[in-house]
Formats: C-alpha cells, structure tokens, sequence
C-alpha cells in the first residue's frame, strides 16, 4: 500500500519545509534544483555562444580544441565529470593551496561548474550546427549589403541560428533538468537529494521517489510550455501563413 | 550620347575592366568590361554557362576575379593576388564594405532574411552598415516599401508572401542603401510566370527615374525596351554589345542571331 500519510507530512520537505519549518526556510528541493539548472543553463548559453563559433571557425587549431573539449564532456557521464571536479581535484595539493579552493571544496559551486561545462558543450554543438546551415543566401545577401564578418555573425547569423536551435534546445532543457538529480551525490538536497533523505529516515522508498518523479514530470510540463511560447514568438517565420 | 568617347569621365559610375576568372583550368570569364554611366541601364544576356552570373559576381566580389579592374565613382577597388589561390581579394576589407554599400545587389532567389519581418530586413543594413538612426531608417523603408508598390507588409515575414512580393522586398531593401549602382542578378528567374510582371515593373520605374542598374536577365522584353545598352556573353567573352533595339532586332553575330531565335518567341 502507498503511505499517503507519510507523502503529505514529507511534502514540505521538497520545498524547503522539512520537520515542521516554514515552506522555503532553506533551498533545499525545487528550489535547489531550479537554482543548480538556471545557473549553469545561463552560463552554459554564455559560454556555447563563443564556443560555437570557435567550433565553425576556419582556425583549425580553435575548431580542434573546440571539438575536444565537446567531445570530452558528451563522451564522458555527468557523474563521472561531476565526481572529477568535487572529489578528484581535492587530491592535489597544488588545487588545496591555490584560491580556486575556497570555490571547488564547495558542492554546490562544483556542481554548477560540472553543469554549466556539460551544457555547454550539447549546446555548442545545437548551435554550431545551426550556423552551418545558415542559408548560403542570406550570407550573401549580408556581404553585398557591406556587412563586415563580425557585423554579420552578430546580426544576422547568430540571431537566426539562436532561433532555429530552440526546439533541439528545448530538449537539452529538459535533459539537463534530470541530469541535475545526481547533484544529490555530492551532498546537495536537491529534489533527488530530499527524496533520499526521506528513504534513508524511514526505509520508504516508493513514495519520497514517487513524489520526486511527480515534481520533474510538472516541470517538465512547464518547461515544454515555455519553449512552445518561446517557438510561437521567435520562430513564427517557419509556420505556415495563417491568412 | 552614351557609350562614346565623348562621354565625361566624371559620368562614370561604375567601371570594370578586363575581368578574368577560372575555376581550376576552366576559364568562365576571358577579359570582360563594362561602362556604366550614370542613368545606364545595362543588360547582360546570354545562354547558361556564359559567366554572366559569375561576372556580376565578381563586380562585388562575391566572386573573386583572378585579374581585372573595378571602379565605382572614380574610386578603384585595391585587388592583391591571394596566395592559397591566386584569385583576387579586395586589400582592405573597410574599402570593400564601403564599396559594397554603394552597390546594392538584388539576387535570383531574393535571399531575404528569413527571421526578420519586411520591416526588419530593409532597416537593418541602413542602420548597422550606413548608421542610420531607426526613424530615419524605417521613414527610409516605408519610402521605398511604397515606391515597389507593397503596402501593409511590414510585419510580414518573406515567406508568408509570394516570390514577386518578396523579390520587391528585396529590391526595396537595396533601394534603403541608396546605391550608386544597383546589381540583378536574374531577378525573375525564379519567379512564376504571373509574377514576373510585377518585378519587371518596379525595374522599368527605376530605370526612367534614372538609376544606374547592370541586370542580368533572360527576360528579352526588359534587355530591349527598358535597357539602353545590352551585352551579350558567350563562353566568358562579349560576343556583341551595344543599342538593344540594333543588336536584338539585327544581330550581327550568328551566335546572337542562333540565341534570339531560341529564346524571343
């Protein structure tokens, strides 16, 4: 049988609520999950942006190291780079001593930099793919308008690019929101995290799990509504004429 | 009178002389020139495969030359030799910019910019290339939206509407940088047969007021009531020029003479 009981009395506890506190007296949950997935989204979109154009350079040596460095981080699991950067990097001294430590002995900062590092590398490779198929024709529809590259780039290809890229995008999202419940491995509550803690309190599995699954499933909504809004608005020029 | 030596020098606006270009051996353009004074309208015909396309290409360097000259106002283009390939680039990029602006190209397959609305296509170069403020550049391209006959278009996006309104979309776009010289480059060709009227319209407007336009075309109708000089290439090299009403009614050339009679019904 489902313990409904115990699903209402630890629901509060995925919003910041455990033990009778006040809902959001502490990150932990949805919000520890929103936090760790905006931050590094955001930073990974700032990052994949140069990235991708670093990928389609004619530069062999930045596309090179660009295609490494993608390679690396979608050829390896998130887990393992997570583990990396949390508890690998600690076994140096020279990482101990230098000030980069006060941020990699903090879980929540490595996770976001584990993060935002993954993102950007899936989002690199959405992006630099949609500037490839930039259509030839608009390129020299720039240059014959006395565009310079960089003007072009700015203006025309990236804008166009960053539109066609939503929907492919869209799924990065969604993928990036279930890959954040391994934050929970370093020690972080977010929504898998509280979820383990209440099966490590009362040896209930089902239920903490059944919850957690329920809350990404609602995000997830959420999330595809957004991003049909965002397609409706940014790329109505591909939908078919409505008059 | 045009197209004599008696011509000012100072009437020129767009001068190209001795344009060379080949694909690895092939050569498609063998020593091509043209004059345009200002207020020419000039026609380039001739079968596929001539270098027609290629040589107005080359004219903004969409296409590199392998030698030649290009003037625009008196202002020659500074080509040096690449060294990977041979062919020519321009020396300094500003200068190919600036040329470029004064050069407004129209294309067969009007090349709009698919994400931005009407509006936003033709305001976009006058503002970020020639740095236009928006309200003079959007007063600009409802000036000009209106001079190719569209209207309540602006918000529109080129592929809601049909290949002739896109293609006076097009030519309202270049007519906002307000060139010197104005470049077709087959603009009917891949137009519908309905709508190629339209598109020739706007062309004969520009013509009588006096715009200096080189037009690649296959359309004889426009080459001879609407041009007043027309080339005709043939494998890379002009095979005849001058008045069109001599040279399309009396071709001098039995090539001319075999090409009109396959394309003039």
């Amino acid at each position: 049988m489902i313990d409904f009981h115990l699903i209402l009395e630890k629901l509060p506890a995925f919003l910041g609520g455990a033990d009778g506190q006040p809902l959001l007296s502490t990150s932990d949950g949805i919000v520890m999950t929103l936090q760790l997935l905006g931050a590094s989204l955001l930073l990974g979109m700032l990052l994949a942006i140069p990235l991708a154009l670093g990928r389609v350079s004619k530069n062999r040596l930045l596309s090179g190291s660009v295609w490494l460095y993608t390679y690396i981080f979608r050829g390896t699991p998130l887990l393992v780079q997570l583990f990396i950067i949390y508890y690998g990097l600690s076994q140096f001294d020279a990482v101990r001593a230098s000030w980069l430590w006060q941020y990699l002995q903090d879980a929540w900062f490595c996770a976001i930099l584990a993060f935002t590092l993954n993102t950007a590398a899936y989002t690199t490779e959405i992006i630099a793919g949609q500037i490839r198929t930039t259509h030839w024709g608009e390129i020299e529809a720039a240059r014959a308008m006395g565009m310079s590259k960089w003007l072009m780039m700015r203006r025309i290809v990236i804008p166009s690019a960053l539109r066609r890229a939503l929907p492919a995008y869209s799924n990065e999202v969604i993928m990036m929101m279930q890959s954040t419940a391994v934050a929970g491995l370093v020690t972080l509550a977010d929504i898998t995290g509280v979820a383990r803690r209440i099966y490590s309190d009362t040896y209930m599995a089902f239920e903490p799990f059944l919850v957690a699954g329920a809350i990404y499933l609602a995000l997830t909504f959420l999330f595809v509504w957004l991003f049909k809004q965002a397609e409706q608005r940014w790329l109505a020029y591909l939908a078919p004429r409505k008059h | 009178m045009k197209h004599t030596d008696a011509a000012p020098a100072t009437d020129i606006k767009l001068r190209v002389a001795d344009l060379h270009k080949s694909y690895g051996n092939h050569e498609v353009l063998k020593g091509v020139s043209l004059t345009a004074h200002a207020g020419d309208v000039i026609s380039i015909i001739g079968s596929s495969g001539s270098g027609k396309s290629t040589f107005l290409r080359c004219i903004n360097m969409l296409e590199h030359p392998n030698s030649g000259q290009i003037q625009l106002g008196g202002e020659e283009l500074q080509l040096v030799a690449d060294k990977k390939t041979g062919a020519l680039r321009a020396a300094s990029h500003k200068q190919l910019e600036r040329i470029r602006t004064k050069l407004a190209m129209v294309f067969q397959h009007f090349n709009l910019w698919a994400h931005m609305t009407v509006l936003e296509n033709i305001i976009e170069a006058p503002i970020h290339v020639l740095g236009l403020s928006r309200d003079e550049a959007i007063a600009r391209a409802r000036k000009y939206l209106d001079k190719v006959g569209l209207k309540d278009v602006e918000g529109k996006y080129p592929s809601h509407m049909s290949g002739g309104q896109q293609q006076r979309v097009a030519i309202a776009r270049a007519l906002a940088m307000e060139p010197e010289v104005m470049l077709f480059d087959e603009p009917t060709s891949a137009l519908d047969p309905e709508l190629v009227g339209e598109v020739l319209r706007v062309m004969q407007d520009l013509a009588r007021e006096g715009r200096t336009m080189v037009v690649v075309t296959h359309e004889m109708g426009f080459a001879r009531e609407v041009s007043n000089h027309v080339i005709f290439l043939h494998k890379g090299k002009i095979e005849e020029q001058g008045n069109p009403k001599q040279v399309l009614v009396n071709p001098q050339s039995e090539r001319l003479a075999q090409f009109l009679s396959g394309s003039l019904k």
